[in-house]
């Protein structure tokens, strides 16, 4: 027996099987997209297998930048509007000693895993236009307004989806800073705003960068929260790529628009990954 | 003075977080179709309604049941035996491996779900639960690796060592002495493989045909054609599934470390 060889043997005789379903369920498929961008559509046959830079010259098209311009700004307010309701459930859950914080913590996981759908269903029934909201209004004598179809109302969606994937890793990098140093801070007389700017923020930084990573990401691949929340009127990157590929059957062209998709979030990756060295190389400095 | 307006803030952003599922909940007892709330009185109507229903039952019980039963079974094992690869045994290559272990985290479920809609018509592959258990697993795989991987770290290696050195065999002091150790690891990684699935709209959306409809899949076209209530007792039934999974999860582990 090998005592150099066969535990790497072993080691990939076991990861073998995951390798293979990712390969040919994950990488596979994801190369078969790359080239069928490049193809050209054809009305009879889908797609043919010659090159053109036609999917991605027509990406251009004011069009569809305006859906992708759509798409980055309900990412971007997405995020935000996490960051700002995130950071006080974190610090609440990271430093208020409890013996409920179970409890806190199945509240804020449970709705993250519930069907997507389930949750956008919920606020379709409090802002439709047969939904409570609208109901109470007419009831009041009030007119009854569209509260869907707009951009707050996806975004609002989306941050009530998202919300647990900003206030985790929040949590963990608060939970890391010593009480001692809050106290200090307040001891030399630093107001709230002043221990949150100059304390708790800069030093939970690692924590919001990876839930803003989160958050962005999933948000500007969202389909079913703008074609419930969104209509007609506000469409996002998704919605064309459904729309592509199951109503129109252009291939060619839903598969540039994931590609794209893919391309967005890839760079973000990689911004995120250059921060955080960034941020560990100024605290070992520090 | 201070600590309550926190706590007055946080239980807000509660309320918001939860006021959907709450609705959805209240509105299936509701006795009537106006989505009113709160309801006017309490009624099973709506619950009748979903278990005479054969595209509802059909879509919950013979197809996102089985496929997230599936999915939670095969995940577990491969995924299971590649976090002991990866923690025991494998030494030069393991950042490479663990990192395509982690890419179905990073791509978006919507752009994997149209590539395998793209893939299966090129493999002229039938829609089928096979097409969708095989998309499910590419998801829920991580979790497990994840979960059990962070479980393997923590059981003590040298209790491994002591068995075989008391002359077990490397399986047996695997089998006798790890493997109950991880056994919480690798029931929350199962229970969580299942939830990706049974939750999972972004993938089925594409690659659900008429005879594998999804739960999620069939709420979604409900909603777009003819919202009733029916929609709110099949959710409720869902919520109730799945909360029930995470407080069995949260008994036998740390819920943060796998989320």
């Amino acid at each position: 027996m090998n005592a150099t060889t066969t535990p790497a043997r072993v080691g990939a005789a076991l990861v073998a099987p995951g390798l293979g379903v990712l390969t040919l369920f994950l990488f596979v498929p994801l190369a078969l997209i790359v080239a069928i961008s490049v193809f050209t559509y054809s009305p009879t046959k889908i797609w043919l297998p010659v090159v053109t830079a036609a999917n991605y010259q027509k990406f251009f098209h004011p069009y569809y930048v305006g859906v992708t311009w759509t798409t980055v700004k309900i990412g971007l307010l997405t995020t935000m509007v996490c960051a700002v309701l995130g950071y006080p459930v974190a610090y609440f859950l990271a430093r208020v000693p409890s013996r409920w914080l179970g409890v806190w913590l199945f509240l804020l996981v449970t709705p993250l895993m519930v069907s997507s759908v389930i949750r956008i269903f919920g606020w379709l029934v409090i802002l439709g236009r047969r939904g409570i909201v609208n109901a109470t209004l007419e009831a009041a004598g009030f007119q009854g307004v569209d509260l869907l179809h707009n951009v707050v109302a996806v975004v609002a969606g989306l941050a009530g989806l998202l919300l647990p994937f900003m206030v985790l890793p929040l949590m963990a990098a608060i939970e890391t800073i010593p009480r001692s140093v809050e106290e200090a801070a307040r001891n030399l007389g630093a107001t709230t705003p002043q221990l949150f700017w100059r304390v708790l923020f800069p030093l939970s930084l690692p924590g919001l960068v990876s839930g803003s990573l989160l958050v962005y990401t999933v948000s500007i691949s969202a389909l079913v929260t703008p074609a419930l929340m969104g209509g007609r009127k506000v469409r996002m990157l998704g919605n064309l790529v459904y729309d592509e590929v199951l109503t129109s059957m252009n291939w060619p062209f839903a598969s540039t628009i994931a590609v794209a998709l893919l391309a967005f979030t890839v760079v973000v990756m990689t911004l995120y990954l250059r921060t955080m060295r960034a941020l560990a190389r100024r605290s070992g400095l520090a | 003075m201070r600590r309550w307006a926190l706590v007055g803030i946080v239980v807000a952003i509660y309320l918001f977080l939860l006021a959907p599922l709450l609705i959805v909940v209240a509105v299936s007892f509701d006795p009537t179709d106006a989505f009113r709330f709160p309801p006017p009185g309490v009624s099973l109507r709506w619950y009748v309604a979903f278990f005479t229903n054969d595209t509802f039952m059909r879509a919950f019980f013979r197809v996102s049941l089985v496929i997230a039963a599936l999915v939670s079974v095969l995940a577990t094992v491969i995924g299971g035996l590649a976090a002991v690869g990866l923690v025991r045994f494998l030494a030069r290559g393991r950042t490479l491996v663990e990192t395509l272990f982690l890419t179905p985290i990073v791509v978006p479920e919507i752009l994997l779900g149209a590539a395998l809609f793209l893939y299966y018509s090129r493999l002229k592959w039938e829609t089928s639960v096979a097409g969708l258990v095989l998309g499910h697993l590419v998801i829920a795989i991580p979790y497990v690796v994840r979960t059990v991987s962070a479980g393997l770290v923590g059981a003590d290696r040298a209790l491994e060592e002591a068995a075989m050195s008391l002359g077990a065999t490397r399986v047996q002091a695997f089998a006798k002495v790890t493997l109950p150790l991880i056994r919480s690891s690798l029931a929350s990684g199962a229970i969580f493989a299942f939830i990706v699935s049974f939750s999972d709209i972004n993938l089925a959306l594409f690659v659900s045909g008429p005879q594998t409809v999804t739960l999620p899949v069939h709420i979604f076209s409900q909603i777009v054609w003819q919202a009733d209530p029916t929609i709110a007792a099949a959710s409720t039934l869902q919520i109730l599934l799945i909360a029930g999974l995470l407080g069995i999860a949260q008994r036998v582990f740390r819920l943060r470390a796998t989320v």
